[in-house]
């Protein structure tokens, strides 16, 4: 009987100043490289529209239902400071909802950064574990599940979240590493011993891109028909995993994304096989049943399903190149505002600002993106990182 | 199917991007079967084509600068007559049966309407820029504004190079935007050269084309990046304020005013320039950019600019943003990986841009009317 575990993805960067290359090394410009106010403006939008809202209804249908509806959530760092600088109680919903004991957490980095690519793990290993004490702090608990920022995926990272001690992980359910094997079941890493949970793109992407794309044949897509699609379902575990913005933000309320929700558990529980778990409790439940050998990285983003979406060009090397070797320049200052800051700025969406793909992904950069187009994101983020480079040296 | 084609220039004789269009497009046509008779002014540069479909007829003696703009009452009237000269010359000149008559902008108008009268052929008008874009929207003449008013009133289907200029061919001439197609303009790629740490300015001195405020953003880089050459290719009457612009900048020892160049220095001096700046105040498309992005010189240009609506790779600002101009340009002289990245994708997509392209979309507006 297949179960279905929803996990969603809750994180929101820090956006960059305007910062021209008159501004480098010039002590009188502006001090900090965070656009505050823009931040600001961004996150209390999608607090209205999504967080605030979505979480309200996922207490609801979770008491409706007696527990019998579970998810999970990833929140970064990066969000949660948001939360406590404009929207307290968008955390004291959440802590709602983890109280109901249908709700699981999971790990990943604080900054939503590409540290797990770093040649030395030292970094990644940092700020997992800032992840985790925020976690802690927040919630009083010790996730057993690790997710990577965008769900990126190899055979190092996974030896390194294993030595970490979580017990299961996740990653794309792509054919390059799957063949002709189904995503509905666990699998093991070829090197060490960990649950690899890998998501229905399929299913997932039926939500989270295509909901409300009038030309795709599955429009509308209602919750009987996505329940009865889950019902066909082979397998031990339905992985839908998607951005928590889905709801209200990437898809508006008059798309009918709310309605679906709410209707969804019900319909799905109306199959007597089906039923829901939380990310922790499918490894518990399940078994691996076959091997994955992964050693080029894979995520779940864009059509290439690997890091092109982050170091695709040579601008995008670049950027990642000089960040990445100042750390040890930064940590050696023991300097924490520089420290704060140098990590503020491995968040993957600066690098993804600066993505040159064309076509569909292309669109789905622009939407997100607060620049006109990868040039200028290259030339703000690189100017930062120039000025960044003066105050070391 | 046969099409009479008026024009004012036609390589070699080229003083804007309307010549490169019809050279593009009239052989383009001529390799798909169209046969074309195209009407220009006669020039001293001997002109001609090598496609039996494709007839270049010079008509009448006295050259026209289409985008001269007469300054005094006298010189406006001699201005006028030779331009209604020449309208009835074309008139005079064209003989037997065509499927369409097709003009370009606003000296062929008055032909156009004549001969749409005289033969009952459908009259296409493409419109490559209007007197708002010429005058850079400041003290616009009514004379050219009434010509290119009746021609598009009078036109059984207009072409625009942009839906910029579909903007304002409906909002500023009140025609209906569904007799309007937009085609983007193409390119005949250029070869790239030896890189020089050149910033090129390429175009008509003309208030239109925005020459002051790539000398101001020159102004704003030199102290940054002090081996950056300014280039400024081409003729126009802002030439002389130019000059005194620089020297009052302190930046003559910087600025190179080259003049009017040749086809061959043109091609050169894209091929070996490493930004290519464009900041016109209207730009109904800016062929130019094409041109520099084909040789592979990443480009800077108006946020307005036509072409840019159908383009991605290049950078964009306003054109009175000069800080944001010189923030660019030094990022691309600073940048490798940036340059580089411009550079490469810039080539891909102008792949797409071709004369053959063009000239399906003008078959299909020619198939609509006929």
């Amino acid at each position: 009987m297949p179960s279905i575990c929803f996990y969603f993805e809750v994180h929101q960067p820090m956006r960059l100043n305007k910062f021209s290359v008159f501004n480098i090394g010039n002590k009188n410009s502006k001090s900090s490289y965070f656009d505050r106010q823009l931040n600001k403006d961004i996150f209390i939008k999608v607090a209205k529209k999504c967080y605030l809202p979505t979480n309200n209804l996922l207490l609801d249908l979770i008491n409706k239902y007696d527990g019998k509806f579970r998810i999970s959530f990833s929140l970064t760092g990066t969000f949660i400071e948001y939360c406590e600088q404009f929207i307290p109680e968008v955390i004291d919903s959440f802590k709602a909802l983890f109280k109901t004991g249908a709700v699981d957490m999971i790990e990943e980095t604080y900054y939503h950064s590409l540290s797990s690519l770093y040649d030395n793990m030292d970094e990644f290993e940092e700020q997992v574990k800032m992840h985790s004490k925020m976690i802690k702090r927040l919630f009083n608990y010790k996730p057993r599940v690790f997710r990577n920022t965008e769900a990126i995926y190899d055979n190092r990272i996974a030896k390194k979240v294993t030595e970490m001690g979580y017990k299961g992980t996740i990653t794309e359910g792509t054919e390059k590493i799957l063949q002709w094997r189904s995503a509905n079941y666990l699998y093991k890493p070829i090197n060490t011993n960990l649950k690899v949970l890998l998501r229905n793109y399929t299913l997932s992407d039926d939500v989270g891109f295509r909901f409300s794309a009038r030309q795709w044949p599955g429009h509308p897509l209602t919750a009987d028909k996505y329940a009865n699609w889950m019902a066909k379902s082979e397998g031990d575990l339905i992985n839908l995993f998607m951005d928590y913005e889905t709801f209200g933000e990437h898809h508006w309320t008059d798309t009918g994304i709310f309605e679906f929700l709410k209707h969804f558990p019900g319909e799905a529980l109306k199959h007597d096989h089906l039923d829901f778990v939380t990310v922790r409790e499918a490894i518990e439940r399940y078994e691996p049943v076959g091997e994955i050998d992964v050693p080029w990285a894979i995520s779940w983003a864009d059509a290439d399903r690997d890091v092109s979406t982050w170091l695709g060009n040579d601008m995008q090397i670049a950027c990642f190149n000089e960040l990445k070797n100042i750390g040890k320049k930064i940590k050696d200052t023991g300097d924490q505002d520089l420290l704060n800051t140098w990590r503020r700025l491995q968040t993957s969406d600066h690098l993804y600002y600066v993505s040159t793909k064309g076509m569909e992904d292309g669109d789905v950069h622009k939407y997100f993106s607060p620049y006109d187009g990868p040039y200028d994101g290259f030339i703000n983020y690189m100017n930062i990182l120039q000025d960044f480079k003066h105050k070391l040296y | 199917m046969r099409v009479a084609m008026i024009g004012w220039e036609y390589p070699p004789f080229k003083a804007g991007g309307l010549a490169t269009h019809c050279y593009g497009l009239t052989r383009s046509l001529a390799d798909k079967g169209v046969k074309i008779d195209f009407y220009m002014p006669k020039t001293k540069h001997a002109t001609g084509s090598d496609k039996t479909n494709l007839n270049i007829i010079e008509v009448g003696e006295a050259e026209i600068f289409p985008y001269d703009r007469p300054d005094s009452k006298e010189l406006a009237g001699q201005f006028y007559d030779a331009v209604y000269r020449y309208n009835d010359l074309v008139v005079s000149r064209v003989k037997g049966k065509y499927d369409a008559i097709h003009c370009h902008d606003w000296l062929t108008m008055k032909a156009g309407i004549t001969l749409k009268e005289k033969t009952n052929a459908p009259l296409v008008v493409t419109v490559h820029s209007t007197e708002y874009d010429r005058s850079g929207w400041i003290y616009p003449n009514q004379w050219f504004i009434d010509i290119e008013r009746e021609g598009m009133e009078k036109a059984d289907r207009i072409i625009s190079v942009s839906h910029f200029t579909k903007r304002v061919i409906v909002e500023k001439y009140g025609i209906n935007p569904d007799k309007i197609s937009v085609v983007h303009n193409a390119v005949y790629p250029i070869p790239e050269g030896h890189k020089k740490d050149i910033v090129l300015f390429l175009g008509r001195l003309t208030i239109q084309k925005g020459a002051e405020f790539f000398l101001r953003a020159a102004y704003k880089v030199k102290d940054y990046e002090p081996d950056a050459r300014f280039v400024v290719a081409g003729i126009g009457d802002m030439l002389p304020r130019l000059i005194t612009q620089a020297l009052d900048l302190g930046i003559s020892d910087k600025v190179i005013f080259t003049g009017r160049l040749t086809e061959e220095e043109v091609k050169h001096i894209y091929g070996i320039s490493s930004v290519y700046v464009m900041p016109s105040v209207s730009e109904p498309f800016g062929i130019t950019a094409l041109e520099a992005i084909s040789a592979g010189t990443p480009t800077i240009a108006s946020k307005t600019a036509g072409f840019s609506e159908a383009f991605n790779n290049c950078l964009r600002v306003d054109f009175w943003d000069t800080d944001e101009m010189a923030n660019k340009i030094i990022s691309l002289i600073r940048y490798k990986p940036l340059h580089q990245t411009l550079s490469k994708e810039g080539k891909r997509e102008i792949e797409l841009f071709t004369w053959d392209r063009v000239a399906d979309k003008t078959i299909d507006v020619y198939n609509g009317v006929i």
